[in-house]
């Protein structure tokens, strides 16, 4: 079998059904067996002819990363496909439209920014989608249609794929769709001549038996959240973790729970609390801005020692920032957010399918150690699209981790009781005897205002003890490649890590001494197996989304090695070629 | 070593003992200024719930920060004393987990219409059934003196000593105009006053709004003492429609010590039981 391994663009203007055609496009790819990897990018205008891209990467192999350059690019949009053009191969294709509605001045069109050794198949999309639906709006099912005919996808089968996608709309819909869609691919059949060897056809792999859910990273949190037993959703709408808070609405009042969009998000993270205080499970999800807002009530979570899930989908800042752009700078405010010596859980899954297993975990762990447990996911990991392997939902003894006291303990009740693993067990309202004030000032183990000089010491310790115990309950950082004599060792965490694990592959296939490390669990930090794994390698290399090096910074006063570091803010995922090129250079 | 377990606490757990108020109360002797108003109302409050024959494990009690977060503190209930102006949504959030459970907010008029002010409007009208106890000593006590949103125009304070020059806010009018499904103003120095409203506070379905007027005998010597209040109590007359928002308004606007349930709607379905006719 062939090595398939194929990354198309379809890139547009706001309107030209560039998303919904990206997304019919993988999802058919991967009922066909192929992996994806998929990911949007679009303005955070609603409006206004904003560039939209559909970016899939489409393999036989396991896909760690989105791919930097792209093999195929669709344009429905000259302009903004111009701009794309950067990220195409050298020996890349383009798709376009030979027969615009108006005379376009060479540098107006794509055709004219074609480089020698690139290919070009123009096809005259608008007239077909005029021939096939009457209007110009079927020019993607066209490009899809041409797209399949030329490089080998059946399409008939895809036909069948864009029914169903269109199946609850009227008939006018999914008959403009589909005659648009074969007309392109007749046209495309009869017109075109392949003079490149790109193709789906020769290596279609064996369907698996495994059912595949095409999820991103969003859905996995949300349906992680409602199969974790999650009660009460509280948020307040912002790119990019508003998803969650809508697949939530949808699905958690059929469980008889509650989703309430509060006035802003310190109230969202409050009822969260109050949920958690009253012992239910509960979770917000926000970004940035309103990840600033929470810290206050976070640190509250932490002090009264209330189980609390906290999403902070990671977009570019400070301030406004980036909203619909990729970074990883919030690493230091989820690990050093807020007033006073305060520790939490932060965990930073790197894959789609570590979304859903870092949220169920994060319930247990939040419930089991009653404090905030941060999950740090990122524009990319929100909104990139994979074909994962259904999810198992956690086991019932996951679903209640609760420490209650015992009938003796009830009986002269220590709310905060200092226990050998810090852990103090707690009475949820109602439980007789178990009356106590939970508090945000120090306290004694009755929950008392104190401010002795014993008191707080004891009781710092307390919480910064108590969850350490969380590191033996998280998977073990990840190593890949040799266990000693490395020459460089790759370090990386949340949505980087694939693209890092890809790059490390490929440069040990290239000869180069490297390995690969990566961690969900970012706080507390598992230091002796980071410690380990840097003593076995000369060099580290830190690659991440943001300017000073954040993580580079947490690992630093752990490792006797220096290290090196790839910081980049373009607000792009980084990519493995990115990784690679740093790597090579190291090895040089 | 406990220093409340002393001589004063045991005398005065004896005297509460016998009037047979002990079960709400906590070995926390509060901390207050001799003379607060809010002893009064703890009175009331712990009163009330003795009448209702509430289960002490089903109360719960949230509060914010200031003179009035406290409050917890002393009750023997399940207390959660929070950070500033945050008490609504975390009651909020408790009662929407645990629909049995009694839940009381507490917030002083800072927590509830300064700092918090931006939570009174959404929870109430998303009608969720816990009860507001808005103590209202129109100063920042725990903090000395300072001016809040309800100290009187021109009052003199250590944030204003040429006087405060923002208006005060009117919390009853405020709460109707939200739409509050229960609002109420009681005086902390009648008792049997807060008794009664609490009492129907408590037992309304949706959320209920107490503003309780109160001096602050530390930082107010002139305005809002109990000098001048004792005695201009005006209990609302029986002839008040409690189901006319107009009615309600008009006497709200009336700048005066009126005292009782404004306005009441019985009929409006509490925040769950919205969700569970319209959202499952």
């Amino acid at each position: 079998m062939a090595d398939v391994d194929i990354v198309i663009e379809i890139c547009g203007s706001a309107g030209d059904g560039t998303i919904s055609s990206g997304e019919i496009l993988s999802r058919f790819m991967s009922s066909q067996g192929f992996e994806i990897m998929s990911f949007d990018s679009y303005p955070s205008e609603i409006r206004g002819f904003g560039k939209c891209v559909a970016h899939s990467r489409i393999s036989n192999k396991k896909v760690l990363s989105p791919g930097k350059y792209t093999d195929i690019l669709i344009a429905l949009n000259n302009a903004h496909a111009i701009s794309q053009l950067h990220t195409l191969r050298e020996t890349g294709i383009v798709i376009f439209d030979n027969k615009p509605p108006n005379y376009l001045e060479e540098d107006q069109s794509i055709a004219g920014w074609i480089e020698p050794g690139m290919i070009s198949y123009g096809i005259p999309l608008l007239n077909l989608s005029q021939k096939a639906s009457g209007s110009a709006r079927g020019r993607n099912m066209v490009a899809l249609g041409a797209l399949a005919a030329i490089f080998g996808i059946d399409g008939e089968q895809m036909k069948s794929a864009i029914h169903a996608r269109y199946a609850k709309k009227n008939k006018v819909v999914i008959d403009s769709n589909i005659n648009s869609f074969a007309e392109g691919f007749t046209w495309a059949q009869q017109h075109v001549t392949k003079v490149d060897s790109y193709t789906f056809g020769h290596s279609k792999p064996k369907p698996s038996k495994e059912k595949k859910a095409i999820i991103n990273g969003n859905q996995a949190v949300a349906q992680a959240a409602i199969d974790s037993g999650l009660h009460l959703y509280a948020g307040y709408p912002i790119t990019p973790a508003t998803k969650i808070m809508e697949i939530v609405s949808r699905e958690l009042p059929k469980k008889g729970g509650v989703m309430v969009q509060t006035e802003d998000e310190i109230s969202a993270i409050g009822h969260v609390i109050g949920a958690g205080y009253a012992g239910k499970r509960a979770m917000t999800a926000t970004s940035g801005p309103g990840f600033c807002l929470m810290s206050e009530l976070a640190n509250l979570a932490v002090m009264a020692e209330v189980p609390a899930v906290l999403v902070n989908s990671q977009r570019g800042g400070p301030s406004t920032g980036l909203p619909t752009r990729n970074e990883q700078s919030d690493l230091n405010i989820a690990l050093f957010g807020g007033s006073g010596d305060s520790p939490r859980i932060v965990l930073a899954p790197t894959s789609v399918n570590e979304c859903y297993t870092c949220t169920t975990l994060a319930f247990y762990l939040a419930e089991k150690y009653q404090t905030l447990v941060i999950i740090l996911l990122d524009f990319f990991l929100s909104n990139s699209i994979r074909n994962i392997t259904t999810p198992v939902p956690p086991k019932a003894n996951q679903l209640n981790s609760n420490v209650a006291p015992t009938k003796t303990a009830l009986k002269d009740y220590k709310r905060y009781k200092l226990t050998k693993n810090g852990i103090s067990p707690r009475a949820i309202p109602g439980t007789p005897g178990g009356m106590c004030i939970s508090t945000g000032l120090e306290h004694s183990e009755h929950g008392h205002p104190r401010y002795d000089r014993n008191t707080h010491p004891a009781m710092t310790e307390k919480r910064f003890n108590k969850i350490q115990g969380a590191l033996s309950e998280a998977p073990k950082p990840r190593w890949v490649g040799p266990k000693k004599n490395v020459d460089i060792g790759v370090i990386a965490w949340g949505s980087t890590a694939g693209s890092a694990h890809e790059a490390v592959l490929n440069a040990r296939k290239e000869g180069i001494n490297v390995a690969f490390m990566s961690t969900v669990i970012l706080s507390p930090f598992p230091v002796k197996e980071i410690k380990k794994f840097s003593e076995a390698c000369s060099r580290i290399l830190v690659p991440e989304l943001n300017y000073t090096g954040q993580f580079a910074n947490v690992l630093s006063p752990h490792l006797s090695r220096s290290i090196e570091r790839l910081n980049m803010v373009t607000g792009l995922p980084i990519s493995a070629e990115d990784i690679l090129e740093k790597i090579r250079d190291m090895a040089r | 070593m406990d220093i409340l377990k002393n001589s004063y606490l045991d005398e005065e757990l004896e005297a509460v003992k016998k009037q047979g108020f002990l079960d709400y109360r906590t070995s926390q002797l509060p901390t207050w200024c001799p003379g607060c108003g809010y002893f009064g109302i703890t009175h009331a409050i712990v009163q009330t719930c003795n009448d209702l024959q509430l289960k002490k494990e089903e109360v719960c009690v949230v509060s914010g920060i200031g003179c009035a977060g406290r409050y917890p503190i002393f009750m023997d209930v399940y207390g959660f004393h929070t950070v500033h102006g945050r008490s609504l949504p975390i009651a909020a959030g408790i009662k929407l987990s645990r629909e049995e459970l009694t839940v009381f907010a507490v917030a002083g008029d800072g927590d509830a219409l300064g700092i918090g002010g931006g939570h009174l409007p959404h929870t109430i009208r998303r009608n969720v059934d816990i009860t507001l106890f808005l103590f209202d000593n129109s100063i920042y006590g725990l903090t000395k003196g300072q001016t809040s949103p309800t100290t009187p125009l021109n009052q003199a304070t250590n944030s204003h000593l040429k006087g405060n020059p923002d208006t005060p806010l009117k919390p009853v009018s405020l709460a109707l105009a939200y739409g509050a499904s229960f609002v109420a103003r009681c005086y902390a120095g009648d008792v049997d006053g807060m008794k009664d409203v609490f009492r129907q506070a408590i037992t309304h379905k949706g959320f209920s709004f107490i503003h309780i007027v109160t001096p602050c005998v530390t930082f107010d010597k002139t305005n809002i003492t109990w000098g001048r209040l004792n005695g201009t109590v005006e209990p609302i007359e029986p002839v008040h429609d409690q189901t006319s928002f107009e009615s309600a308004l008009r006497l709200a606007e009336i700048p005066r010590l009126i005292t009782g349930i404004f306005y009441q709607d019985k009929k409006r379905p509490s925040y769950m039981e919205i969700i569970r006719e319209t959202q499952s």
